[in-house]
C-alpha cells in the first residue's frame, strides 16, 4: 500500500545477530526474514525486496511486526540467543493462524522444519492454509497437553518456542520436551503473567515458571521483558539437561 | 528389565531389540551421551523389523489409532508376528510410551509391557537416530511422511470436530 515500506535502492539490508533474521535500513529500521515463498505475503504483511549481491537480482523480505509477534519482540527486546536458526526443528506450541509461524519458517529455511500445534479449529485452518505454500512447516491441530496424540508426526527437535497462554504452559513445555526435545536443546518462551496468576506480581510469576522448570530438568538462561511491545510479558529461555 | 521397544513413525511401526542392558536404568551424564552418539546408541538397539504403512490412508487410520492408545489389527499382527508368545522361557519385555497402549497390548497378546524411564529414553534415542536407524528410508523421507500425515490427521480433526461454530456463520 501506499506509504508502506518500500524497497529499492535505498534500502539496506543487514544480517541480525541472530542468524536467519535481518533489519531493513531505510528511513525507519525494520525487522525482516527472507521470503520462502516469493511474491507472496501470508497474513498482509509487507514485502521489501532489495537488491541480491548479482547485478539485476533482488530477495523479497518480509516484515516482522513485533506488536503481532511475541518472538519478534523478544528478538527486539535484547535476546541474546533464540535457538531458532537455519536448518533447525523446531516445536512451536500455540501456533495460532501461523503468522509468527510463518516467520519461524523463513528462518528456518528449507533445510529446516518447524512442526506447528494448535488445538483451536479456526484458527487451525488458517495454519493448514499457510502451511500448504510453506512445506517446511508440518501443521499440528491437536492439543498440546498431549503430546502422546502427535507422537508419530513429531521428530526429535533442537528447539521448542512456547507461546499457549494457559495456566499451565510450563507442564505443557516440560511434558513435549520428554518427548521431543534434544537433550542439551532449547526452550524459548513467551510468558504472559496475567494467564498465569493474575493476582500475583507479574514478577512473582515469571519466577515461579523459571522456578517449575528448573525442577524439571531445565536450565535457565536468561529472562527479557516484551516491553514496549507487550505488557506485563517475558521471554525465557532454558536449556534441556535430562541426566541429573 | 525392557528387551523390545516399540517405535510409533508416520512411515511406519518399528520394532527394536534392546541389547546392552547393563548400561541403562540410571539418569547418568554418560548414558545421555550414549543415546546421543549413533555409534554407541546402534549397540544399545538393534532393528528387528520396520513395517512401512501401504498408503497415506493407512498411516492416517493408524495415526488415529495411535493417538487414542487403541490396538488395531496392523499393530497387533505385527506384534504377533516378531515377538515370541509369551511362555515360561520367554522373557519378552516390550518398552511402550503410551500406557494405555501398553494396557491394550498386555490384554492382547500377553506381553509384559513397560512404560518406564529407561524405556523413554530408548525411544527419546530412537526418535532422535530414526532417519537412520530405520533401513530403506532416505535422509529426508520421515519429514515427507510426517508432512503428509501432518496435513490429512489435522484436516480431519477439522472435518469431524464436533464444536466447530463456523457453519453456524451464514
Amino acid at each position: 500500500g501506499r506509504g508502506g515500506a518500500r524497497g529499492g535502492s535505498n534500502v539496506v539490508l543487514e544480517p541480525h545477530k541472530h542468524p536467519g533474521i535481518f533489519i531493513a535500513k531505510g528511513k525507519d529500521s525494520l525487522l525482516v526474514t527472507k521470503n520462502l515463498v516469493p511474491g507472496e505475503a501470508v497474513y498482509g504483511e509487507k514485502r521489501i525486496s532489495i537488491e541480491g549481491g548479482v547485478e539485476g537480482t533482488k530477495i523479497e523480505y518480509r516484515v516482522w511486526n513485533p506488536f503481532r509477534s511475541k518472538l519478534a519482540a523478544g528478538v527486539l527486546g535484547g535476546m541474546d540467543h533464540i535457538f531458532i536458526e537455519p536448518g533447525k526443528k523446531v516445536l512451536y506450541l500455540g501456533a495460532a493462524s501461523g503468522t509468527s509461524v510463518s516467520h519461524v519458517a523463513d528462518i528456518v529455511g528449507p533445510e529446516g522444519v518447524v512442526y506447528a500445534v494448535e488445538f483451536s479449529p479456526r484458527s487451525g485452518r488458517d495454519l493448514i492454509g499457510m502451511a500448504k505454500k510453506r512445506t517446511n512447516v508440518i501443521p499440528i491441530v491437536e492439543d498440546a497437553r498431549t503430546p502422546q496424540k502427535y507422537r508419530m508426526l513429531v521428530s526429535a527437535v533442537d528447539v521448542i518456542f512456547a507461546d499457549v497462554a494457559q495456566p499451565d504452559q510450563a507442564r505443557i513445555v516440560v511434558l513435549n520436551a520428554e518427548y521431543f526435545l534434544k537433550n542439551g536443546g532449547h526452550v524459548v518462551i513467551s510468558i504472559k503473567a496475567s494467564c498465569i496468576d493474575s493476582t500475583a506480581s507479574p514478577e512473582a510469576v515469571f519466577a515461579q515458571e523459571v522456578d517449575y522448570l528448573r525442577k524439571q530438568k531445565f536450565k535457565p538462561i536468561e529472562q527479557v521483558t516484551l516491553e514496549p511491545y507487550e505488557r506485563d510479558h517475558a521471554m525465557v529461555s532454558a536449556v534441556y539437561q535430562r541426566h541429573k | 528389565m525392557v528387551t523390545h521397544i516399540l517405535f510409533e513413525s508416520a512411515s511406519g511401526y518399528a520394532i527394536f531389540e534392546v541389547k546392552l542392558q547393563d548400561a541403562l536404568g540410571s539418569s547418568s551424564k554418560a548414558l545421555q551421551e550414549s543415546i546421543e552418539d549413533l555409534g554407541k546408541f546402534g549397540k544399545m538397539v538393534n532393528l528387528l523389523s520396520f513395517s512401512p504403512f501401504k498408503s497415506a490412508a493407512h498411516a492416517l487410520e493408524n495415526a488415529n489409532d495411535i493417538s487414542e492408545g487403541i490396538l488395531n489389527e496392523t499393530l497387533e499382527s505385527l506384534l504377533e508376528l516378531n515377538l515370541s508368545k509369551p511362555n515360561k522361557k520367554s522373557k519378552v519385555v516390550l518398552g511402550v510410551w503410551d500406557p494405555p497402549l501398553a494396557s491394550a497390548i498386555k490384554a492382547a497378546l500377553g506381553f509384559q509391557c513397560d512404560t518406564d524411564e529407561t524405556t523413554k529414553d530408548l525411544i527419546r534415542g530412537i526418535r532422535l537416530h530414526a532417519p537412520k536407524l530405520l533401513k530403506g528410508l532416505q535422509a529426508d523421507d520421515l519429514t515427507k511422511a510426517q508432512l503428509g500425515l501432518g496435513h490429512s490427521y489435522s484436516r480431519a480433526k477439522l472435518k469431524f470436530n464436533v464444536n466447530r461454530i463456523d457453519n453456524m456463520i451464514i
